[in-house]
């Protein structure tokens, strides 16, 4: 009767006492290419440092997005905005089918995320690029746009770190843009950029599902 | 004209054969014959001759003649055109047009013969230029294109100009027709000349529409005015139409992209789509649709206002997409405000200005700036690597050698215009110098010092005006303006004299040009003590004979610190008569009085003061007194701390007064002060305490101690001579206002009196830690004490005192808890027991494992591991609230019930509760399964007591499993499967107590915590697992029975002072 309730305080004290705390950390011990491929350590710790981290970025992607929103003008900026019709064919779409995603395996399961955080990255920059013509005088936006690009290559690394603990391949890098984004119409850019930052929230929501199921496949 | 004659002629002798032939009887048949034949004959004479003779020309050179062929005329016909007055005036051939020079003007007979199968005929014309019309050829577009992004459509004709003999004027009217509905959008005429050769003329029009969304197709016709035409002029035709559409490359689908535009314009934004648009909005206005050939549809925006940094969004909404555009809408750039240039250096030009109004554009479409130099013609651009938001800027000109004057023009550009402003400027005139560094003061001598200074800068060619600014303590600020020759970027000297010696000084220094633009800012200060200069005046003084005569005494005064000019170290005497000289020297300088013994009356006494520079001019006294007898003080009159005094005038005085006075309590010689007051005068107050007290700091504390240092008080301010200082204090703080009289004598208020005048420190001790002091500090002389001082201080804290404070808490709480843990170790069962009794952990618990033994087989052995299931159990719920105990008094009912009715199945029942504590407390403090009753066993007295004779049954149980009766639930338990559990049920009932671990079912259906376990009357379903909470609440016993495990469970702390006994 007394063990029961401290212990469950004990536990839930922790949790949150690492999910900010471990976040500087990983991301920066993560930047870091894992260097011995050869010999896998165990997947339990950079999951759970990838997953904080997911966690961490799903606190500021709604932000971003409004942020980004605001700054594009009317009807970007209208309240309720929003445009699912809007793909880029350069970024995979975060939006599966639940059992499509419930029956992905492992290795399925982190290729496609680091695929999509690879390109998210490189996406990003563009954005980045974009709104500095278009919005050179808002630095809000550009930190924003900046940190959530840190922020994806971060976990990037985490997934590489989990790929090669698991002993799974990692994709080569590519570049996911290739020469089309040149010459784009400012009209093109904001839709881009607001596709990218969608598409940056949807994947960080879907990482983190995808890092919380793999957290209880692999308990520390 | 010839031709109606000609017809005419013939007709007539017709009419003569009719008249022949007929009679007169058929009159009226014969005259609608005539009627009949009139018409047919002028019919047949018509045709049959060439008629209708019609000239054009396209080209006023040639004419093109037609004529229409007479009836019955086929192909062979051939006509023979002869024109009069030409020398080859006849032409044979077999068309109906001929193609003719031009003719002169007036008249000309053209005869035309036709010849043909069964006849000829012959026709007369007259041809006049006035007959002939001048229609020019019809234009061809040599060439329509388009250029997309601008909406702009050009066009290339040629005027063919050669083939007209003279230079006339040409009228062009063009067309340009929109949708394939070809709705006229625009019709210009264009006059131009036609010279003798083929012209291409180019025409350029801008589309309001964008050209990628419609077809728009133009033509072109024209009309020759020549003024040397006198026939009919007329409108070429239309030339065939040419047409300018767009073919889609990219995914852009609503124009224009990205334009730039100035606010207030007019545009059309149109979208080419496949499918039907719903609908289009400009920023948040939502925009009537314009249809324009298939789905494509434009929309008409007027007086379009400002957008935002990133452009208005103009979006067409489509049922599956979103097309749109930006367009960025602002102002070209306002002229630029307050452009100045100046330098700092003369090196560079740095020019400043605004922006003035926003342009709304940023990025890539912000404004540009190039500064040009018009007689260098050198230009620099403004690059500016991040947004200002100031709106500020600045460029850097790199000056140029032997150029002062500079023409400076500003170009502001931006893509909807440019602006400029200029700035004519005499570089040398606006010099705003850099701030003066490296400042420093050098002495020259005691009135003089150096200043120098660096100021950078090409400055030879000018003169320099620096300003110094000169502060002295206790006296007004002081400027004074210098015009320095200008130097190559180097240091500057000046030299500031008329100053005072031995005085601290505060220089800083600032520069400007000679033709004044800007100071400079100011350098940084400098503190200065000028060196010191032999006293400028020798002290007053005095002397008094001493009673006896023999020895004079002569006194002194200090001297006030603008005379001494430096700090005065001894003063020398000297005492000279004719015959001898008496001196004393080296007196040091607090001493102001010095006796000399003299026998004569007749000396002239010398003072002189003497600094480190030198020795001060003497000043003389002579020792015998002057006689005075016939002044006469009229008056004195006591004022304040003063005396009024008035003495009556006497002409016959040449010199000064001297007024001394003393304390007359006092024994001669008395002198107190001397007063000198010039001859004209007849009254002066004598004020002899000081009116100043003097100035103190306090220059270090510690815990029980202060170190507090003077300063001197001004010779002026004294008022005689100093005598000592009085030093006052006492606690108290800032508020309080004790000290009100010093002299009172409290008993509170310490007071230290320094007599030694050249003390000017003073260390009070024995004081107390971080306490607060008021201290008074007062000088005085013979005439009385000085206004006083004061300050507050709070000593420092008593670090020793301090450790004993924190070590002394610090001891206590340690001894408090040595004792409390001894305490606690003697009584840690107890201890344990009250506060923090095991808690089974039901995941531990093997009796939840009991399914899984039932299921592998295992012996009534295996059920004795349930002993987990811990008796603290018991302890904890026995102490806790009404509710437990609610619980309790029905559980605990039918077990006073159960020993009357002494049946073997009743007391079982009971068995399978107390059955486990017992055996935990004897596998917890022993693991060996002991017999004897421990202590631990004692703890459950009370409930052991109530179940003695199962406590030992189940004692033998562990021995002989097998064999023990009150085990057997247990034992029953691995037949009791799932298939035949009513039926081992029904045995459980009578045979063992154990059935709420029998009915395993129920373990899953009921959860132990759920009120329907404890509602419940089954006992099965009440007992539920002896490990669960159940098992607890029923072990709980009575309230009002008294057993030394009840009140030992209890929370309260009388509780542990009345156990503490019986340990």
């Amino acid at each position: 009767m007394l063990e029961r309730p401290g212990r469950s305080l004990m536990q839930g004290s922790r949790h949150s006492v690492t999910a900010p705390g471990a976040f500087p950390l990983c991301l920066l011990t993560l930047l870091v290419p894992p260097l011995s491929l050869a010999a896998p350590i165990s997947p339990a710790e950079p999951i759970s440092q990838a997953y904080s981290l997911a966690l961490y970025m799903q606190k500021n992607t709604s932000t971003l997005l409004q942020t980004y929103l605001q700054h594009q003008g009317s009807p970007f900026s209208d309240p309720g905005f929003s445009a699912p019709e809007l793909q880029l064919s350069s970024l995979p779409a975060a939006a599966v089918s639940f059992k499509t995603w419930h029956n992905l395996d492992d290795a399925e399961r982190l290729s496609r995320a680091q695929g999509a955080f690879l390109a998210l990255t490189q996406h990003l920059q563009l954005v980045g690029d974009d709104q500095s013509d278009l919005n050179p005088g808002s630095p809000i936006l550009l930190d924003q746009l900046g940190a959530a690009r840190l922020r994806a290559q971060g976990l990037l690394g985490n997934m590489g770190v989990i790929m090669s603990a698991l002993g799974l391949p990692i994709p080569p890098e590519k570049d996911t843009l290739g020469f089309v984004p040149f010459g784009a119409s400012a009209f093109e850019r904001k839709c881009r950029g607001y596709v990218v930052t969608r598409e940056y929230g949807h994947w960080t929501d879907r990482a983190v599902r995808d890092l919380a199921l793999l957290k209880a496949k692999y308990p520390a | 004209m010839m031709g109606i004659s000609l017809c005419w002629r013939r007709p007539s002798a017709m009419v003569d054969d009719k008249r022949m032939r007929t009679t007169s009887g058929f009159l009226w048949l014969l005259s609608a014959l005539i009627l009949l034949c009139l018409v047919n004959q002028v019919n047949s004479q018509k045709k049959g001759a060439p008629h209708d003779l019609k000239c054009i020309t396209n080209n006023l050179q040639v004419w093109d003649c037609s004529w229409k062929a007479p009836s019955g005329a086929g192909q062979g016909t051939v006509y023979d055109i002869c024109i009069e007055s030409r020398s080859h005036p006849c032409y044979r051939l077999n068309k109906t047009n001929i193609k003719i020079p031009a003719l002169l003007p007036g008249d000309h007979e053209i005869t035309i013969h036709s010849i043909h199968d069964f006849g000829s005929s012959r026709s007369k014309f007259i041809l006049n230029e006035k007959n002939v019309s001048l229609i020019p050829d019809t234009p061809e577009i040599f060439n329509l294109s388009a250029d997309f992004s601008n909406s702009t459509l050009y066009l290339k004709w040629n005027d063919k100009g050669s083939a007209f003999p003279h230079h006339s004027n040409v009228i062009w009217e063009i067309k340009i027709l929109r949708k394939e509905s070809m709705e006229l959008v625009k019709l210009v005429t264009l006059n131009t000349a036609l010279s003798d050769e083929d012209t291409v003329h180019h025409w350029s029009w801008v589309s309001d529409m964008p050209l990628e969304c419609v077809t728009h197709y133009v033509g072109i016709r024209c009309y020759v005015d020549d003024l040397h035409f006198s026939g009919h002029k007329e409108w070429s035709d239309w030339s065939p139409l040419k047409n300018i559409s767009w073919t889609p490359d990219s995914q852009t689908k609503v124009f224009p992209q990205d334009k730039v535009i100035l606010v207030g314009s007019d545009i059309t934004f149109c979208c080419v789509s496949q499918e039907k648009v719903l609908s289009a909005q400009i920023g948040q206005t939502s925009c009537p649709l314009i249809h324009l050939d298939g789905e494509n549809v434009a929309i008409k925006i007027h007086n379009i206002s400002v957008s935002e940094n990133s452009g208005t969004n103009v979006v067409f909404t489509t049922e599956e997409n979103i097309f749109g555009t930006v367009i960025f809408v602002g102002y070209p750039p306002d002229t630029p405000q307050n452009l100045n240039c100046e330098t700092h250096d003369l090196k560079e030009i740095i020019c400043t200005w605004s922006a003035g109004r926003p342009t709304a554009l940023v990025g890539p479409r912000k404004t540009s700036y190039t500064l040009f130099e018009s007689f260098s013609e050198k230009h620099v651009r403004f690059k500016r690597v991040d947004v200002s938001t100031k709106e500020s800027y600045q460029l850097l000109f790199q000056m140029l050698p032997n150029q002062e004057i500079y023409n400076f023009t500003l170009n502001a550009r931006n893509p909807l215009g440019r602006s400029e402003a200029a700035i004519l400027v005499n570089v040398t005139e606006k010099v705003y110098p850099h701030t003066p560094t490296a400042f420093k003061v050098k002495d020259i001598n005691s009135t003089a010092v150096t200043l120098s200074w660096h100021l950078p800068g090409n400055f030879a060619k000018i003169n320099l005006l620096c300003q110094v600014e000169i502060n002295k303590t206790n006296s007004a600020q002081e400027w004074r303006n210098v015009t320095i020759k200008g130097v190559e970027n180097s240091n500057y000297l000046l030299v500031v004299d008329k100053l005072n010696p031995y005085t601290i000084y505060t220089f800083r220094i600032r520069c400007s040009t000679e033709t004044f633009w800007k100071w400079s800012k100011w350098s940084n200060k400098k503190q200065h003590l000028t060196t010191e200069a032999v006293p400028s005046r020798g002290p007053d003084t005095w002397r008094e004979w001493k009673s006896d005569g023999k020895n004079l005494i002569i006194y002194w005064k200090p001297l006030p610190i603008n005379e001494a000019n430096g700090k005065i170290l001894s003063y020398n005497i000297s005492c000279s008569s004719d015959e001898e000289t008496q001196s004393l020297s080296e007196i040091p300088d607090p001493q102001h009085r010095a006796e000399i013994q003299l026998d004569k009356n007749d000396y002239i006494i010398s003072v002189v003061a003497k600094n480190s520079v030198g020795s001060s001019p003497p000043s003389k006294i002579a020792s015998m007194e002057i006689p005075n007898d016939d002044l006469k003080i009229e008056q004195t009159v006591g004022m304040g701390k003063g005396i009024l005094l008035t003495w009556n005038y006497d002409p016959n005085m040449t010199c000064d007064y001297v007024i001394k006075w003393c304390n007359s309590s006092r024994a001669e010689p008395c002198l107190m002060d001397w007063k000198k007051v010039p001859v004209n005068s007849t009254e002066t107050v004598i004020e002899s305490a000081p009116i100043v007290a003097p100035n103190f700091t306090v220059e270090d504390t510690s815990a029980d101690s202060i170190l507090v240092k003077w300063e001197d008080i001004p010779v002026e301010e004294l008022r005689g001579f100093l005598r000592g200082y009085l030093f006052y204090f006492e606690k108290g703080e800032r508020d309080t206002f004790k000290m009100r009289d010093l002299d009172s004598g409290r008993s509170d208020v310490k007071v230290k009196n320094i007599t030694d005048i050249s003390q000017k420190t003073l260390r009070i001790a024995d004081l107390q830690g971080k306490t607060s002091y008021h201290l008074v500090l007062r000088a005085y002389t013979d005439g009385g004490i000085g206004p006083e001082k004061s300050m507050y201080v709070v000593t420092k804290e008593n670090s020793v005192g301090l450790i004993i404070a924190i070590l002394i808490p610090v001891a206590v709480a340690v001894i408090v808890g040595v004792v409390t843990s001894i305490l606690c170790y003697r009584k840690r069962e107890w201890i344990k027991e009250t506060f923090y009794p095991d808690i089974p952990n039901p995941e531990n618990c093997k009796a939840l494992q009991f399914q899984k033994s039932v299921c592998e087989g295992s012996s009534a052995l295996k059920t004795l591991e349930m002993n987990p299931c811990t008796p603290n159990n018991v302890e904890v719920l026995e102490t806790r609230s009404t509710v437990p105990k609610i619980e309790d008094t029905e559980i605990i009912s039918p077990v006073a019930e159960r020993p009357e009715e002494s049946s073997d199945a009743e007391p079982e029942n009971h068995v399978v509760v107390s059955y486990c504590p017992p055996i935990i407390e004897e596998e917890i403090p022993n693991p060996i399964v002991d017999e004897a009753g421990t202590a631990s066993q004692v703890i459950y007295i009370d409930i052991q007591s109530m179940y003695q004779p199962q406590a030992k049954q189940e004692e033998e149980s562990e021995i002989d499993p097998v064999v023990g009766g009150g085990y057997k639930p247990q034992m029953h338990l691995p037949i009791n499967s799932a298939i035949e559990d009513i039926a081992a049920e029904d045995d459980l009932d009578k045979t063992a107590g154990y059935r709420p671990q029998a009915n395993v079912n129920t373990w899953h259906l009921v959860s132990p915590d759920s009120p329907r376990s404890t509602d419940s009357n089954s006992e099965i379903v009440s007992f539920g697992s002896p490990c669960s909470i159940n098992s607890r609440q029923f072990l709980i016993p009575p309230k009002d029975e008294d057993s030394p495990k009840a009140s030992g469970g209890g929370w309260s702390f009388t509780n542990f002072f009345q156990n503490k006994p019986n340990d």
